[in-house]
């Protein structure tokens, strides 16, 4: 390798190292302001290390049921993640391996349902779990989520299962599998990339939603994260700024963990199902 | 007892429980069913209180939850709290819900009228004389009521007050003022006396803060929006109204220095940080100067308080806050909410209020508030409160952001005659 | 018979709803309505009120504008991140992947927080930075009341949220090009932008014709940066977009019928908009 290819790649290096750090910047001044004490969170004199910073925010915020409302979000995410998936799975295989009537209707049909404004549409959503008796209920909230991430992992699923050759399945048909079982024993694994990086997506749709979960969940015992976050802001009359900080820094680590286990995967993910779709 | 009410929320029931289409019959356990008619007290059940923020502190909420247990034996009283924001979002939705409404509901006054007129509220008309009847804050009662009958009471109020700096007041050489004049003049001083400071407010008025604002317009005799036969319309470009937004638009430039856009929360921050002379706050202000974890108990000693003086010397009619209290209509505990309402208006519940420094929704409780410089303020500015038009949609026109862009409009330097025309007729469609 | 449990799902959680939206939309629904009144019914009166009312189509305009620019600078971030990351080393790679990923996860309610305080006029961070630089004139200055720089303010957090999802795709859909094809065309003497352009794009225009639609798509709903932005300042009526003015309608002056009409009336115009991209697209795919 050349000097000057070398030099090249090492200033890029530098540029990649700099933006990362430009755009980890609102993320360090979340970290920053869960240890500042109150008065110096907004301050005409900004502090960028929180030097004899103080641990009190963390204390605050675990003495406030994090861990009962952790396991409603895991819940919820979960079972949102892991039906998307399925569904979506189900779905793919038959849109890209079946032809029939219809089913480039439901294929546009499932772009446009993404393009319809949400912002009305609560109260309906309301009214259809009130009438279930889902109010209240994991399952309740997690089927309108599934619903809601459900379009785009169809349309990533099918990249990836457009991806997989014919014949690989065709020939576990062979060797007599039915068609089902081929579907599952040949498809399935090859798959697990683009299932990573769907479930990626609608993990954080899950753990992230807002509004929805603010009229469905209504009891205290059954907040999800957001809304438990959002307790914060009115805590003394004064929103508690270091405490939603750290409570956000407590959200956002089972995201990174579930991430840094799944990244490596969801990179290769992307690839197979888009570039061949 | 009172039989009637009984009947009627026995037969409101059991409408519910026919017309809910989802019902299959094996919820049975909340029903308040037939024997509820023969029987003395009302089937125990879980009532559920929605109170919000913080006003209601821990220690006033034990006592409630207690005291219900014991005189509604069976029965238990849970208090979930609710943040401000997104309120709305929810009571639009859970308060049409038989199975998943709240028995008793907090509501803001200005939202009040909102939920009342749309029939979201148990009629309360007969029980308000138990609840304290003349006596209650007329006001509040008022925003509670639509076509001659009363779904709300008050729950606590509280007025904005004028926080002053003694120091800079001595500095300056100015008295506390007794008129509106005087108070124009001493924030305008203020300001050019302390123009070294970055950012100093003689009087602290962020642009979005209508609410506050409401005052100088009021003041001045105008308001936001009369009614005429019926009918109403925006007021706001009417002679003494554009007095009143004149004023406002001089103190955002000659008195403030809160950005132009701004809301108005977190004040004690730039108050902490001596940038203010002077703000209109409600009373809790002072609960935040002397929090050490939040505010500045230092500057507590030099911190003084009198309600906003107004053009004839009397208070000024500042923006009467607080919260209204009902019960919701589709609630299957209507006997147990009433109980709960009334223990809510007793005179022991409702001094617990003035003792934590808001205004009990009774007029005669409002001594408890004590008798120091803090509370003979929250007295004085209570006595000439003004509440927003009393119109049905008035609440469209606060979820529409016509008067934050006003302000900000006008804090921004604009045209107040032009600005308040199109005001104007934005806030008629609004109410139409 | 694959598709029913999709299909089911779908038309469970969003039918109903979706239907009552189309009845809701020809009726004069209100929060009486709400708290069981009958409706009237009242025809189109609802699309009517909209379409002649200019503030909707100043509201689509705006929109339009805000979402093409939105996406366009996202994709162009996103693919150019997307490349450096296949020329740098490991180091700096994860560095920059890592980076993206908490931006990504950060949870909305902190990161619009933290936004905000940037952009605080008196004790935000960028003001500081600028007037300790030099530039008094920055000093208390309003991010938000000016129109123009509002949609700055809000284009730098709607970008700094989509760029991670667009970056790994595109990153994602570039290591699957065979190094042979870069080789083959550099011994042709080709340039780095032509390799990139007669190279690169040909091979990943599937995933950035997904990835592009699907920004166009979310950047045309986008709601909560507004809706937040709008309550720290700035001034509400020159900034709404379709998603703020829909919520103003509905729960803000509770005009649910309103409301209804203007999303469905809304949805149709994206499809009607979308209808060139997505048979694009939808030839692209060999549908």
């Amino acid at each position: 390798m050349s000097t000057r290819i070398r030099t090249r790649q090492r200033s890029l290096g530098l540029l990649a190292v700099v933006i990362a750090l430009l755009w980890m910047f609102p993320v360090y001044w979340m970290l920053n302001s869960s240890f500042l004490p109150y008065n110096r969170i907004r301050a005409s004199e900004p502090s960028f290390v929180p030097l004899n910073g103080t641990l009190s925010a963390y204390s605050r915020v675990f003495d406030s049921n994090f861990f009962d409302t952790l396991r409603t979000s895991a819940m919820v995410t979960g079972l949102t993640v892991v039906a998307a998936l399925l569904f979506a799975f189900l779905a793919a295989l038959a849109l890209s391996r079946f032809r029939f009537r219809g089913r480039r209707s439901f294929i546009l049909a499932v772009l446009i349902i993404q393009m319809i404004p949400a912002e009305g549409l609560f109260i309906s959503q309301f009214k259809l779990l009130e009438g279930w008796q889902l109010l209240n209920n994991v399952i309740g909230l997690s089927l309108l989520y599934t619903a809601a991430v459900v379009p785009f992992t169809i349309w990533m699923l099918r990249g990836f299962v457009n991806g997989v050759p014919r014949e690989l399945e065709e020939a576990a048909q062979v060797d007599g599998c039915s068609r089902l079982q081929a579907f599952f024993r040949i498809t399935l694994p090859l798959l697990a990339p683009g299932l990573v990086a769907s479930g990626v997506f609608a993990f954080l749709q899950a753990w992230n939603e807002f509004t929805l979960s603010l009229v469905i969940m209504t009891r205290p015992e059954n907040m999800t994260l957001p809304l438990w976050l959002r307790t914060f802001t009115e805590a003394n009359r004064v929103s508690d700024w270091a405490g939603i900080m750290a409570g956000a820094v407590l959200v956002a680590v089972p995201v990174m963990i579930f991430f840094l286990l799944v990244q490596h995967r969801m990179t290769s993910g992307l690839v197979s199902g888009a570039v061949k779709g | 007892m009172n039989r009637a009410l009984r009947l009627t929320a026995g037969l409101a029931a059991a409408a519910l429980a026919l017309s809910a289409c989802g019902g299959d019959g094996d919820d049975d356990t909340t029903e308040p069913a037939a024997e509820g008619e023969t029987a003395e007290a009302p089937e125990p059940a879980e009532l559920r209180l929605w109170l919000n923020g913080p006003d209601t502190p821990q220690p006033m909420r034990d006592w409630l939850v207690a005291e219900f247990a014991e005189q509604n034996p069976g029965s238990t009283l849970v208090i979930e709290e609710q943040e401000w924001e997104g309120l709305v979002d929810r009571l639009t939705t859970s308060l049409g819900s038989e199975s998943e409404t709240p028995d008793v509901v907090e509501v803001g006054n200005t939202q009040a009228p909102t939920f009342t007129t749309v029939g979201a509220f148990s009629d309360i008309t007969d029980q308000v004389p138990d609840l304290g009847g003349d006596d209650l804050l007329q006001g509040f009662v008022d925003a509670g009521s639509w076509d001659g009958k009363t779904y709300a009471v008050p729950l606590y109020a509280g007025s904005s007050y004028v926080f002053y700096r003694k120091d800079l007041f001595a500095a300056s050489g100015i008295e506390v003022p007794t008129n509106m004049q005087e108070f124009v003049d001493a924030a305008v001083k203020l300001k050019q006396d302390n123009a070294s400071v970055p950012n100093f407010s003689g009087f602290w008025l962020p642009g979005q803060d209508w609410r506050d604002g409401a005052a100088f317009l009021w003041d001045a005799g105008g308001d936001f929006a009369v009614e005429d036969g019926g009918e109403w319309s925006g007021a706001l470009s009417t002679p003494e109204s554009q007095e009143g937004l004149e004023l406002v638009q001089r103190l955002f430039n000659e008195a403030s220095g809160a950005p132009k856009d701004a809301n108005e929360a977190d004040g004690h921050i730039p108050f902490c940080a001596g940038e203010i002379g002077m703000m209109l706050r409600p009373g809790w202000l002072r609960g935040q100067i002397e929090d050490p974890a939040i505010g500045c108990p230092d500057m507590i000693a030099n911190v003084g308080v009198f309600a906003l003086p107004g053009t004839d010397g009397e208070p000024a009619p500042v923006l009467l806050g607080g919260s209204n209290i009902a019960i919701s209509a589709q609630s299957q505990n209507q006997e147990l909410s009433a109980n709960l309402l009334e223990l809510i208006l007793s005179d022991e519940f409702q001094s617990q209020y003035a003792e934590n420094g808001l205004t009990p929704a009774k007029v005669s409780l409002a001594d408890g508030l004590g008798t120091d410089e803090f509370a003979a303020a929250t007295i004085e500015a209570v006595t000439n409160a003004k509440l927003t038009p009393a119109a049905a949609n008035w609440a469209s026109v606060e979820g529409s952001r016509v008067l934050e862009d006003l302000f900000v409009n006008i804090a921004n330097g604009g045209d107040v005659q032009q600005l308040a025309e199109e005001a104007d007729a934005d806030i008629a469609t609004q109410l139409d | 018979m694959l598709l029913l449990p999709a299909l089911a799902i779908l038309v469970a959680a969003l039918g109903y709803p979706l239907y009552r939206q189309a009845v809701m939309s020809f009726q004069d629904y209100g929060l009486a309505q709400q708290f069981g009144q009958p409706p009237e019914w009242v025809g189109l009166d609802n699309y009517v009120t909209l379409v002649t009312d200019s503030y909707l189509w100043t509201v689509i305009a705006r929109s339009i504008l805000f979402c093409f620019a939105n996406a366009a600078i996202t994709m162009v971030i996103g693919t150019a991140l997307a490349v450096l990351m296949t020329l740098v080393g490991r180091g700096p790679r994860l560095t920059l992947q890592i980076g993206l990923l908490l931006a990504w996860a950060m949870p909305h309610l902190a990161s619009l927080t933290v936004w905000q305080w940037l952009f605080d006029a008196q004790y935000g961070v960028i003001n500081w930075v600028l007037v300790n630089l030099g530039f008094d004139g920055f000093a208390g200055r309003s991010w938000l009341i000016d129109q123009l720089s509002f949609f700055v303010v809000a284009t730098v957090i709607v970008v700094w949220m989509s760029v991670p999802f667009v970056a790994f795709a595109v990153y994602a859909g570039l290591t699957q090009v065979p190094d042979e094809l870069y080789e083959a065309a550099e011994i042709d003497g080709a340039s780095a932008w032509a390799r990139f352009r007669t190279v690169t794009v040909p091979l990943v225009k599937p995933v950035l014709l997904i990835v592009a639609l699907l920004q166009i798509i979310w950047d045309l709903k986008v709601f909560t940066q507004i809706f937040v932005l709008q309550d720290a300042g700035g001034i509400t009526s020159q900034t709404n977009l379709i998603g703020t003015y829909i919520y103003r309608l509905g729960l803000g002056e509770g005009e649910f019928g309103l409301a209804a009409a203007a999303s469905w009336f809304v949805l149709l115009l994206t499809v009607v908009l979308s209808l060139y991209y997505v048979r694009v697209l939808v030839r692209e795919e060999e549908l």
